[in-house]
């Protein structure tokens, strides 16, 4: 890519770059963004014509009248709508329209009140799952109706279509602009839709939601720019309107063919691409960049209508509802009801980190000193030559450039190590292009100054950095050259670097979204998870004694993480929700990441010390030392070894990865790579004898492998895996091969020549033993995946219907206390009118206040007969005709 | 290793995993075993030997092995009947003396392999209804297996 951004760059100073942009196709839009400066957009005036288009399309209410209108009103309705993309609207509005925990009832009473197109996301208590709730028009039978959402391990869809996305707010925004399965596309409030800068989101996003019966949501306004036939847009008074939306669900709708293109749901397509939901504009962010006369006066052209008439109260009321809430006012009713939430979120507000800057310079510094460093030699210039490929690569593709010669560049000189690391940087371009070609670049980061923008950058390189640790197999000895050289760039081609990687952090998962964030959170002493998080490293780092043996110390490092990944789980403060961005099976494996990242990366390197420390002090080391060599020196089948064995070319390379290994803070990376070693033995074995092998032999030809490594820090290694690994994942092949390791480490520590019998010494038995058993032990700590310590507490009202909460419930905890936590969580205003029931064979106990519900659980699930139950927390003297569990509740069950 | 049963409307996902059988890897055998939900204990029906170093592991596994452990005995190469050294009846009654499955394989031939796995399966205690939420595969971190007609233990 470095020849084409330089170019770009050159071209950019002789100001014709935007000619050039105009010959490059769509698809890389992003890059274009990321590429025009300021002074260029001015000039260059409105983004591509087809964005605008799609932008409209997705406000206009009426996609009929659409064509008729033509060009002229494109330029108006932009200079109305600011250039806040969809997707930027709905990241900044999310408190407003993901509401996890409203209940049908709220919803209901909420959308009520709305025009049709307006929606909601929720939690389907019944179900269980993500629902999208949409406002019906008059016309249909049903005021609302509900589309739920699929979560599938990577993605999110809705339930009978084929298009899945990366995220939530990518769905929605897509459904903002195409119907695909709905029955017309879902439309933003007004107020969210007209604001025309982050501010004013922001602003509306404090509301929460308290937001749908505040005056910002005042309405919708009849037609926006003068010469748009008015659309009435509530339920009344607007026969044309809902002619309109009777087409639009009836009729053919016109779309542009991209967007045709796009709703296909015939299968491979998954993401939508960028420029439909973008205004191509956040570059101008900074400048005047309009022609001022083309903005209408902020409030002109909108004031003047009134808002349309409410639409009836809604049909269904509680009966225990206040009767404020009855009436037609819903604005005096709702902030009544929503009080708690709408302190949650002013209260979220007021801890939210916003803008997260100061590591950046650390950072940067610790990337050059890395950069620097001999250590790193192997895998800097690689990221570089990466990048630069990858780079090369996108723009190649879409500005016909030829691609030739991205190898020759990117490649460091041929060594006889194994992969090209050119096959590498392929390989990742085109996963993530399949992953997420929707992202947007800066999304999350849009609302930070430019300078954290780049800090963010760095971040990103970080990333790369420690991918590109594991993906390739970097040799030893680099290329000083191609280093030098990428190192001593201009800082001008340096900072389109960066700019350029930034780019490539559009192309990052909603998985590494996360994890950075929760990285970011982490360094943020403003946040509560990042005090928790700081203030625990600057401990372990401060107090090298407060560790008894190097066990003591992984072991408490362990807990703690696994701690704060629950604290996390459950708190508000990520923003957006965790759930928003990751599908519900994938949360924990998403925050062991997160941990790794922000816990054992600052550690890694005083761990390592420590643990070195800790068996340099009681002698294994010395003995480990000594026994190497004295192994090293026997031939194979002294070992006990029957089967072929790695050559020295194999030896070497099993080498290079557990090199690789000792670079990775993360155990699971770590074990990734082991299993690769193992692989590669069982390849070597098998291929040489055309047999297979069991763990017998298996055992003695590890043992030999890593004697002819002689690798000291093997040892430490090893322990590192075993003891921080998430204890979930050591019922895998993981946790059999740190076992085998283990063994063949202690084989080695404990190898003599008078051990005749070469058995294991009693001292690693009893280790072995007692890993085992604290392992195993640690397993009623409490881990996302483990729900031993959790319940599932059903919340029943009689008017609303059932909210489901998962409560963290250890063994002894009492029925008074959960009855007491469940008043809490589901803000119940009169806890003694209320009790914990259990609710079993169809018949209903209430449980008594000094009972254990975890171990009448354990007991129910030890019945031989599996029986279904739930704990429902519900009033004491309740109706019966409340309760209707039916098979299909049994996602209810406790869990 | 992985294997998967259907047994009634579930499907069984077995991971098998080999342990070392060796006497001077003894001691890494609690590792393997940690979690199990089953183990197949394998013998040679040609080596009289073989079936007692069985009676060893069964013990191991009764005072050191996860609770409910489901066990398994095979009697491997089966194909070579007639040089055999153990009974059908000897292994039989020593299975139900200590609750095991019992059942002679060939790995040579794949006779009964199938059949052992299905007769644990049927044995594994069905799901945690939470299981079931996830995604009703249950993983069974399966003891020794008959592969490659070798003895284990």
């Amino acid at each position: 890519m470095s020849a084409w951004t330089m170019g770009t760059r050159a071209l950019d100073k002789r100001g014709s770059f935007f000619k050039l942009i105009d010959t490059i196709a769509s698809e890389i839009g992003e890059l274009n963004q990321e590429m025009v400066h300021t002074d260029v957009s001015l000039e260059n005036g409105l983004g591509p014509p087809e964005t605008h288009s799609m932008v409209r399309h997705q406000e206009d209410p009426c996609p009929e009248d659409e064509e008729a209108k033509g060009r002229p009103r494109d330029s108006g309705y932009e200079s109305l709508s600011g250039q806040l993309s969809i997707l930027d609207r709905l990241l900044h509005t999310h408190p407003v329209w993901l509401q996890l925990g409203l209940s049908e009832e709220e919803a209901a009473r909420v959308l009520q009140a709305q025009p049709p197109g307006i929606f909601l996301v929720r939690k389907s208590a019944k179900m269980q799952r993500k629902v999208l709730t949409l406002r019906l028009p008059s016309e249909f039978e049903v005021p609302l109706r509900e589309f739920t959402i699929k979560e599938s391990t990577y993605t999110f869809s809705l339930e009978g279509s084929g298009i899945s996305f990366a995220d939530l707010f990518r769905l929605i925004a897509f459904y903002c602009i195409s119907r695909d399965v709905l029955p017309f596309t879902l439309k933003l409030p007004y107020a969210i839709s007209a604001a025309k800068t982050e501010a004013q989101l922001e602003e509306l996003a404090q509301l929460g939601l308290n937001f749908w019966s505040s005056s910002a949501d005042s309405n919708p306004p009849n037609p926006p720019p003068p010469h748009r036939p008015p659309p009435a847009d509530g339920l009344c008074p607007g026969p044309w309107r809902q002619l309109c939306l009777i087409n639009g669900v009836h009729a053919i709708k016109p779309r542009t063919p991209s967007e045709l293109e796009c709703s296909q749901t015939n299968g491979a397509l998954c993401f939508i691409n960028p420029l439909f939901l973008q205004v191509h504009s956040q570059d101008l962010g900074a400048g005047p960049k309009r022609p001022s006369a083309r903005t209408p006066p902020a409030n002109g052209s909108e004031r003047p209508r009134s808002p349309p008439p409410r639409p009836p109260p809604p049909a269904l009321q509680s009966p225990h509802t206040s009767p404020g809430l009855s009436g037609t006012d819903t604005q005096l009713g709702m902030p009544q009801t929503v009080g708690p939430d709408t302190q949650e979120n002013v209260a979220k507000l007021g801890r939210k980190p916003t803008p997260i800057p100061p590591p950046r310079l650390k950072k940067q510094a610790s990337f050059l000193e890395a950069e620097n460093s001999a250590k790193t030699l192997s895998a800097q210039p690689l990221v570089r030559g990466q990048e630069l490929e990858l780079e090369q690569g996108t723009a190649g593709s879409a500005g016909g450039a030829p691609p030739a010669d991205c190898c020759t560049r990117a490649q460091p000189p041929p060594t006889s190590a194994a992969r090209p690391p050119c096959h590498g940087g392929r390989q990742r371009l085109s996963d993530m292009s399949i992953s997420t070609s929707s992202s947007d670049s800066l999304e999350f980061e849009r609302n930070m100054p430019l300078d954290s923008y780049e800090g963010d950058t760095n971040s990103s390189l970080e990333d790369y950095e420690g991918e590109s640790d594991q993906e390739t197999m970097a040799p030893p000895i680099k290329s000083k050259k191609s280093r030098h050289s990428s190192f001593v760039l201009p800082k001008l081609v340096k900072s389109q670097l960066r700019k350029m990687s930034g780019v490539f952090s559009s192309f990052m998962t909603p998985e590494k979204r996360m994890v950075r964030r929760i990285a970011e959170l982490s360094r943020d002493k403003c946040t509560y998870f990042g005090c928790l998080v700081q203030d625990y490293i600057s401990f372990l780092m401060e107090n090298r004694e407060c560790h008894v043996s190097s066990t003591d110390m992984l072991q408490t490092i362990r807990q703690f993480m696994t701690q704060v990944k629950n604290y996390l789980a459950q708190s508000s403060e990520l923003d957006p929700p965790i759930e928003s961005l990751i599908p519900e099976d994938q949360i924990d494996v998403v925050l062991e990441k997160a941990m790794h990242k922000c816990i054992l990366k600052p550690l890694k390197g005083h761990v390592e010390a420590m643990l070195r420390d800790f068996h340099v002090a009681d002698g294994s080391w010395k003995q480990l030392k000594e026994n190497l060599q004295l192994v090293r020196q026997r031939n194979p089948q002294e070992l006990g070894v029957f089967a072929p064995t790695p050559d020295l070319v194999d030896v070497e390379k099993i080498k290079v990865k557990f090199m690789m290994m000792q670079k990775m803070y993360s155990p699971e990376k770590k074990v990734m790579l082991l299993l690769r070693v193992c692989k590669l033995i069982y390849t070597v074995m098998e291929n040489n004898s055309g047999r297979m092998y069991g763990a017998d032999d298996f055992l003695p030809v590890l043992t030999y492998v890593i004697a002819q490594c002689d690798m000291l820090e093997l040892d430490v290694e090893i322990e590192y895996m075993m003891e921080l690994l998430d204890p979930s994942l050591l019922h895998g092949e993981g946790g059999y091969y740190l076992t085998s390791a283990y063994g063949a480490l202690s084989l080695i520590k404990n190898f003599q020549e008078e051990q005749a019998a070469r058995l294991l010494s009693s001292e690693t038995r009893d280790t072995l033993r007692q890993w085992h058993k604290r392992r195993t032990a640690n397993r009623t700590i409490p881990s996302v995946d483990d729900f031993q310590n959790y319940l599932r507490v059903a919340f029943q009202e009689v008017g609303s219907g059932c909210t489901g909460k998962t409560l963290l419930v250890r063994p002894y905890v009492t029925t008074e206390d959960v009855c007491q936590l469940c008043a809490e969580k589901f803000k119940v205003g009169d806890p003694e009118e209320y009790s914990l029931f259990l609710f079993v064979d169809e018949t209903w106990q209430q449980l008594a206040e000094d009972t254990y519900p975890q171990k009448i659980k354990a007991e129910l699930h030890s019945r031989p007969q599996p029986h279904v139950f739930h704990f429902v927390y519900k009033r004491i003297k309740s109706d019966p005709y409340g309760v209707i569990f039916q098979n299909g509740d049994k996602d209810l069950s406790p869990s | 290793m992985t294997k998967t049963v259907p047994c009634g409307n579930e499907l069984h996902k077995f991971l098998i995993w080999d342990t070392a059988g060796q006497e001077r890897f003894h001691s890494l055998a609690p590792m393997y075993y940690r979690g199990s939900a089953a183990a197949v204990i394998v013998y040679d029906i040609t080596k009289q030997d073989s079936f007692h170093t069985l009676k060893k592991w069964v013990k191991e596994l009764k005072e050191h092995g996860p609770e409910n452990i489901v066990m398994a005995i095979a009697g491997n190469k089966c194909d070579l009947s007639d040089i055999r050294e153990v009974s059908l009846k000897d292994a039989k009654d020593y299975a139900e003396s200590i609750g095991a499955i019992v059942v002679e394989t060939s790995a040579k031939n794949a006779i009964n392999i199938e059949e052992l796995f299905q007769g644990i399966s049927r044995q594994i205690p069905p799901l945690d209804p939470h299981e079931k939420g996830n995604n009703g595969v249950i993983c069974i971190h399966g003891g020794k297996p008959p592969s490659q007609g070798r003895r284990c233990c």
